[in-house]
């Protein structure tokens, strides 16, 4: 065993749930082989391979962009070489549950925005869902194909010290991330090449096509191959590589606002030299807000005058639906469970964590009493932006939380700590155990598919379960790997 | 094959900008050489640089002096003129960085090492000692760029419009050379007859032509012979001849090109009817303000036809 294993310690027992090693420091199972090859690698092959897939970083282009004091600034794609691997009888399961959860998500959203069943049933206080700024009043009466809305849903999962997957919550807008978890494999297959031969990994590299697959099934106009467009706010936005990315695997043209108009048969057209070309499916990645100036935000510049009425008369599908965002409230994510087995009549079989609303007032009391244990939430921020984790926060800034909740307790929601599972990550010349996340991404369109995997964040700093790109975490290449009868015999443990 | 009006219009301005780049560095290259070769005293002045490239006004705002040094500093690193190399580089970089799902990978590749060679030298190679290494590499990048692009790109939508941005900025940039020679701005009571010759031969060497010139009409090298082969001969990829021709077989496949065609046409019918000889030296000077002002609307005609259409009335 090289020097960079050799003080890896997962924790005291119990304390945390490590992906790859156990209680007892060997590897688990599933994890054997990759454990093994890496612990054989010397200190400076371990830098080598790093160097390698920094290389492959720079030289795909790799890049996200944050903003910070006022100026966008271009990084390299922090990645962490060594697989997060899990069995894929145990993905098998999680992954069902996922595809359950956008199923009955998306019957919610279809309901509230047609009969509002549920909230006539008495399951939800109707004004938890009417009065959420998320909810949007302009996409009444609209019923989008195969009552399906949120077309794309990237849900974060959490693994906790018992060992299960929980959902943390589920991205219903527009969720990012999916090009890097492309990537991932991409640079891995390059560093690690020598790891796919003793193992049999599902591939990702075919989501741009089941992306189109889901996409196309939307189109209003019977067509063999309807016209796909990805509809970025430019280059400027964070995630532009990706929409770049994502455009360029499904073959469909990348377009900004200014490309698209509404014409006066309330279709909606982009402009090319041959003249006006018909849309029929729109992957947009720009906020609802921003989407219609004529529906929505008067001053966007970002959107296409007009696209809520081509939506709204049929002509024209947008991947999500706008007003999908009405789902993935954090007030509304304590309900999933219920909204489970109230469309679907089935058991949810993915955790969810327990909630505290803070707008009842049991729960308040209970929040106010124990911000020291809890982690508080805004109700809808995303990007780990403006939540507090009540064991690191410091008196002041658990007073100032107890505060905001006391103004406005619709606005916050608060959950036990949750012990994010950690994994071997390699730190400077040594591998210790960092805390990650999951974040599969789920398609809904004519049938439901589920990617093998998904993207791992993790969170670099020691301690930290912050793991946010924008706020210093990295990512990991995640395997689904099938149990074959070679690897289960061989019982890596030994 | 769908071509978005905006990327369109962002490949053509990559290819005129590049262009540009290529042939201010070109002709820059050429008048430093021929100030060498001129007795001094003799040798004509740097403003007639700016002068060709109707740039006096920006040049103006920043500089009192026509001098080398500011004239050299104005064409090659000046971050504000939209003639300047740099600029260009800058441009035509930012053109593809928005296009490059249309392009071949390593066309970003080398625009973006061409923009961080500029950046790095353009400023230190306004002096004569680095001046030569640096046009010369700008040239050679620009060529190969265009060689990539000519050699791997599917003939489609976006192959045409960058072919028409080149070519459309070269028969312009061929024009203002052969002003540098028509004279009038040479003010040319100060030039014996001697020193014509030298200036003809450097203009074709910019253009890279002397060898098919020598080739073709004969080792003397006039006036007149020079203006009606870069005009008017339909082999020399950089006459303006050539790039009408090249410019109406792009526009032919296109939809909607009745009035760009129209317009070109009407260029080509004045070039065809234009005659070198017996021409005095202001004549032709006059003839290159109106033929520009032609392809200036020719490239109005294109932008209004297939960049911008109005969206109300399709």
């Amino acid at each position: 065993m090289n020097n960079s294993w050799k003080f890896y310690n997962s924790g005291k027992k119990g304390e945390f749930f490590d992906e790859l090693i156990t209680d007892t420091g060997r590897p688990r199972q599933v994890a054997g082989h990759a454990v093994k090859m890496l612990q054989g690698l010397s200190t400076t092959a371990m830098a080598a391979r790093r160097g390698a897939a920094e290389l492959a970083i720079r030289e795909m282009g790799i890049s996200f962009t944050i903003y910070s004091e006022g100026k966008n600034i271009d990084r390299a794609w922090p990645f962490d070489i060594i697989p997060r691997i899990i069995s894929g009888r145990e993905w098998q399961k999680v992954s069902r549950g996922l595809a359950q959860r956008s199923r009955a998500l998306n019957c919610f959203i279809d309901d509230i925005y047609n009969k509002q069943k549920i909230l006539a049933d008495g399951l939800m206080p109707a004004d938890i869902v009417l009065d959420s700024g998320n909810y949007k009043p302009q996409c009444a009466n609209v019923s989008p194909r195969f009552g399906a809305w949120a077309h794309v849903c990237g849900t974060d999962l959490v693994r906790d010290k018992d060992g299960r997957f929980y959902v943390l919550e589920d991205n219903l807008r527009v969720p990012s991330g999916v090009s890097y978890m492309l990537e991932n494999r991409e640079i891995t297959k390059r560093v690690l090449p020598e790891l796919f031969k003793n193992y049999s990994i599902l591939p990702v590299d075919d989501y741009p096509s089941h992306l189109y697959s889901t996409l196309a099934s939307l189109s209003p106009r019977e067509q063999r191959r309807p016209c796909i467009v990805v509809l970025t706010p430019g280059i400027f936005n964070s995630a532009y590589f990706e929409h770049a990315y994502l455009a360029q695997g499904m073959g469909a043209e990348l377009v900004e606002g200014s490309d698209l108009f509404v014409d006066s048969d309330d279709c909606l057209y982009m402009r090319t030299v041959d003249g006006p070309e018909r849309v029929d499916v729109v992957y947009r990645r720009i906020d609802d807000d921003f989407l219609d100036p004529e529906a929505f935000r008067e001053d966007s510049t970002l959107g296409v005058p007009g696209i809520m009425r081509a939506w709204k008369k049929g002509n024209v599908a947008i991947a999500n639906a706008p007003g999908s965002g009405v789902a993935d409230d954090k007030v509304v994510y304590a309900f999933v469970p219920e909204m489970i087995r109230y469309y679907l009549g089935e058991e949810p079989s993915l955790a969810s964590v327990k909630t505290y609303l803070c707008m009842n007032e049991p729960d308040r009391e209970y929040v106010l009493a124990n911000l020291d244990k809890l982690v508080v939430k805004p109700a809808n921020e995303s990007g780990g932006y403006g939540l507090m984790v009540g064991p690191h926060a410091t008196r002041a800034k658990r007073a100032e939380f107890a505060k905001l909740i006391e103004a406005n307790p619709r606005n916050y929601i608060a959950q036990p700590t949750l012990s994010l599972s950690t994994a071997p990550t390699y730190i400077d010349d040594t591998v210790e155990p960092r805390h990650l996340d999951l974040r599969p991404f789920i398609l809904q369109g004519k049938d439901t598919w589920v990617t093998p995997g998904g993207l791992t964040r993790v969170a670099l700093v020691k301690g930290s379960l912050v793991v946010n790109s924008s706020q210093g975490g990295g990512s990991k290449d995640t395997w689904i790997v099938e149990n074959s009868k070679k690897s289960s015999k061989k019982g890596a443990a030994q | 094959m769908i071509m978005l009006s905006r990327v369109a219009e962002r490949l053509y301005w990559m290819a005129r900008y590049l262009e540009r780049a290529e042939d201010t560095a070109r002709l820059t290259q050429a008048y430093s050489h021929l100030i060498m070769d001129i007795p001094a005293g003799s040798e004509p002045g740097w403003d007639i640089l700016v002068r060709i490239l109707d740039a006096e006004p920006i040049f103006g705002e920043n500089h009192r002096v026509c001098n080398e040094q500011n004239v050299l500093k104005f064409l090659i690193a000046d971050e504000e003129n939209a003639g300047s190399i740099n600029f260009c580089i800058r441009a035509a970089r930012e053109n593809v960085r928005t296009t490059r799902d249309v392009l071949p990978e390593e066309v970003w590749e080398h625009v973006n090492e061409l923009y961080l060679y500029s950046v790095e030298n353009a400023a230190r190679s306004v002096g004569r000692r680095n001046r030569h290494k640096f046009l010369d590499q700008v040239i050679t990048r620009c060529q190969m760029i265009n060689g990539l692009l000519m050699t791997t790109l599917c003939r489609d939508h976006a192959y045409r419009f960058i072919k028409l941005g080149h070519l459309l900025e070269r028969a312009d940039m061929t024009t203002r050379v052969i002003d540098v020679g028509a004279g009038a701005l040479l003010g040319h009571e100060r030039l014996n007859q001697a020193v014509d010759p030298l200036i003809w031969s450097c203009l074709l060497q910019s253009l890279s032509a002397m060898g098919t010139y020598r080739r073709t009409i004969g080792p003397l090298v006039e006036a007149d012979a020079v203006v009606e082969f870069v005009f008017r001969d339909g082999s020399l990829p950089r006459s303006v001849k050539f790039c009408l021709d090249g410019i109406r077989q792009e526009l032919v496949p296109l939809k909607n090109h009745k009035a760009a065609l129209k317009v070109l046409d009407r260029a080509r019918r004045s070039l065809s009817r234009f005659h070198a000889e017996n021409g005095e030296r202001e004549d032709l000077h006059k003839f290159i303000d109106r033929f520009q002002l032609e392809l200036n609307t020719l490239g109005e005609t294109i932008s209004t036809t297939w960049f911008m259409p109005p969206p109300e009335n399709d």
